[in-house]
């Protein structure tokens, strides 16, 4: 609890499917046990990526400012839309860059690549440890429950609908468990043409 | 690494002091080993990365490639591994483009060590290096400190003592390639089994002399999840929704403004010709 | 592991500040326990792994215990295993005196009453462990008691304790008590019914099946017992030994 990234609270999922990609977060933003917003979202979309935050407030919303300044000069540079994949490693090497004084923050990343159409997930530690996955990654001060709510819901190839029911039930009841987490949840639904944002019905308290 | 960036070092101290300490980066309790045969050097790993008593990826990489015959093995802290490896890998190639001459495992290792001796231990990495260069098969351990050895069999990690326990027991000089394999397989095993930090699959890299380098991803595969009792797939419209938005993915509008400067229309062009 | 202690810049140059050495007479053994209780029975499941750090001391010792009474009560007291021993092994004691005082066998209501006094007897120097006890009340319901280290409890349907509890918790929420699910027809939320055995014993499997996944103490063999009006039958099961 006495760490800088349980302070404001807060909880990411992403999941793959078939063809598809998910990704979740509640609404939450705290001090300590005071709840301070319910509008607190903590996923940002850079261009055909999208990114999880999770952890100490300003940290979020600073990193999520620096990599729409990075993804903006990408943009400019290779005159392309970033993928999945190669933003992945910019979240990599910006964090490490801060490895003697990093960033408070569990990011995660999710997406389709363009090209090949292939889904992407992965997640990182906060010094910029890249974790690849096949299923799913979590964040936040939740991440335990929903590992445990992960590792039993989750199946293989699930269509987006299917998966959308899978993430969401996994993100509500893992932070139904979670004093710093929940208030609200926004979940994204990514196939190769299309986003679908939901914003789900949760307790609130 | 051209450099660390110390901006947040003032803050995070200010903030630790206050009482909230710095969190654990993704410490790699793991199981690593390398050993030597007549005409290579074969290393291993498992494939459990964990975050404190929870399994954060089930089945990682530690296996780096430095340069293609050149190959590392990593525990400690897993973004230190991995980054210092891909410094090593830059490194060598430029060194080798600039001098004419294939890598040696030697180069990469005092390299290693210069490069982890000035951090003091900070950058927590502890890697078994292997590979063939112009002077045969290598293999060596370094220590985060910057300490190095060299041995015919070597083991690193939470499960070295595991895997040791193995090795001491089973090895034997001029191996061949076949047994040099299934018994770093087997301390990789050990670990496994034996050492919670370890778990998962045995990863396994071959490097022999005048021979590209093998990778045996997931040689063994040990710990394979058996099925489910039951489908936890929910009705279509089990979770209650507030509301919904759909659009393209890459946000029409953004992109607007940014294809139009993109345009080489060559009639419009022209205009001032 | 090779986790170097951090030191203060600000206090590392200031004169060796004097040590001072305590014995801890707490350890974590890890594991983790679940109980669900239905109609007309209830389980009480917990893995067989005995570990200390990052090493097993033992791939089955068994921690769900039977009490000495008819019928039967089940209890595991999770955490500290010690400890956990020390007190199932005095609750059996002080259950078997209640049928001498008595003469008769003690209901689950009375032994968890008993178990929460046990606990509190210790409030500055606790058991440290979390207690789940299952059984058939008066009425030949399953029932579920769960406390904390030092004897708060209630009555519940279903409850998860020890090292990975965090991780199965929110699925029998989801799962038993079907938070968060809404009718697909009237849109109203879902309202709880028992569960049969059958799916109790699978729904146990695959929580464990999934925290031994997840968490590095959970693992060996689960092992099941479930308490019927006919008395207490127990399944083995293998779990991932990594």
């Amino acid at each position: 609890m006495s760490d800088p990234s349980s302070i404001n609270g807060g909880s990411v999922v992403a999941m793959v499917g078939k063809d598809c990609v998910a990704i979740g977060c509640d609404m939450r933003l705290g001090m300590q046990a005071l709840t301070v917003s319910n509008d607190f979202p903590k996923i940002f979309q850079f261009n055909n990526a999208f990114l999880g935050l999770t952890g100490l407030a300003t940290d979020v919303i600073t990193l999520s400012e620096v990599f729409r300044y990075k993804v903006n000069l990408y943009n400019l540079r290779e005159e392309r839309k970033i993928e999945p994949e190669t933003f992945a490693n910019l979240v990599s090497s910006s964090l490490y860059e801060k490895r003697f004084g990093p960033y408070f923050v569990g990011p995660v990343v999710a997406g389709i690549n363009s090209k090949s159409g292939h889904p992407y997930i992965c997640g990182f530690d906060l010094i910029g440890c890249i974790n690849f996955a096949k299923d799913f990654v979590v964040g936040g001060t939740s991440s335990e429950q929903l590992f445990g709510m992960c590792e039993s819901l989750w199946e293989p190839d699930l269509e987006p609908d299917d998966l959308f029911e899978t993430i969401s039930q996994a993100l509500l009841n893992a932070q139904d468990r979670d004093a710093m987490s929940g208030w609200g949840a926004i979940v994204y639904i990514i196939t190769k043409d299309k986003v679908v944002k939901r914003l789900l019905k949760t307790r609130q308290d | 690494m051209p450099g660390f960036n110390f901006d947040n070092y003032q803050r995070n101290n200010f903030l630790a002091s206050k009482g909230y300490p710095i969190p654990k980066a993704t410490s790699t309790g793991t199981t690593i080993v390398g050993c030597r045969f007549d005409g290579g050097v074969v290393i291993a790993a498992d494939t459990r990365a964990t975050e404190g008593d929870i399994v954060a990826d089930k089945n990682c990489e530690k296996l780096h490639r430095i340069s293609p015959t050149i190959w590392c093995a990593g525990a400690g802290t897993a973004a230190d591994c991995e980054f210092v490896t891909q410094l090593m890998s830059s490194t060598l190639e430029l060194h080798a483009l600039s001098t004419g001459r294939k890598p040696r495992v030697v180069t990469c290792l005092t390299l290693l060590k210069q490069h982890l001796f000035k951090y003091q231990g900070h950058v927590g990495a502890y890697l078994i290096v292997a590979g063939v260069d112009p002077t045969g098969p290598r293999l060596f351990s370094i220590h985060a400190h910057g300490s190095t050895d060299v041995g015919y069999y070597l083991s690193l990690g939470s499960g070295s003592m595991a895997a040791m326990a193995v090795l001491e027991t089973k090895w034997k000089q001029s191996l061949t390639k076949d047994e040099a394999m299934s018994l770093c397989a087997e301390a990789i095993e050990a670990g496994i089994w034996n050492d919670l930090g370890s778990g998962s699959n045995v990863d396994m890299c071959v490097m022999e002399v005048d021979k590209p380098a093998v990778l045996y991803r997931n040689y063994r595969t040990p710990n394979e999840r058996s099925i489910k009792e039951k489908s936890y797939k929910f009705a279509r419209g089990t979770t209650a929704v507030l509301k919904e938005k759909i659009r393209p993915v890459v946000d029409a509008v953004q992109f607007d403004i940014f294809e139009e400067t993109i345009i080489r229309d060559s009639d419009k062009m022209e205009i001032d010709s | 592991m090779y986790s170097e202690p951090y030191i203060d810049p600000a206090s590392a140059h200031a004169a060796a500040a004097p040590i001072e050495h305590r014995f801890n007479p707490y350890s974590d053994n890890g594991g983790t326990i679940l109980a669900i209780a239905g109609s007309d029975f209830a389980v009480l499941a917990g893995d067989t792994r005995h570990t200390t750090g990052y090493s097993i001391n033992s791939r089955f010792q068994p921690k769900v215990h039977t009490l000495p009474c008819d019928p039967p009560i089940l209890v595991s007291a999770n955490g500290y295993s010690a400890d956990g021993d020390t007190l199932v092994r005095r609750l059996g004691q002080r259950v078997q005196w209640y049928s001498y005082n008595h003469n008769k066998a003690i209901s689950v209501a009375a032994c968890a009453r008993l178990i929460q006094t046990m606990l509190y007897g210790k409030r500055f120097f606790p058991y440290y462990v979390h207690t789940i006890v299952a059984g058939l009340d008066e009425e030949g319901r399953g029932a579920v008691y769960s406390f904390d280290p030092v004897g708060s409890y209630e009555r519940e349907q279903c409850r998860a304790g020890g090292a990975a509890a965090s991780l199965i918790m929110p699925f029998l929420d989801n799962q038993v008590n079907l938070k968060n699910q809404y009718d697909v027809q009237t849109g109203e939320p879902k309202t709880a019914v028992y569960l049969s055995l059958d799916d109790t014993i699978k729904l146990v499997k695959d929580a464990f099946s999934s925290a031994t996944e997840r968490h590095i103490h959970v693992g060996d063999h689960l092992e099941i017992k479930i308490i019927t009006k006919e008395g207490v039958k127990v399944e083995y099961f293998p779990l991932k030994r990594d």
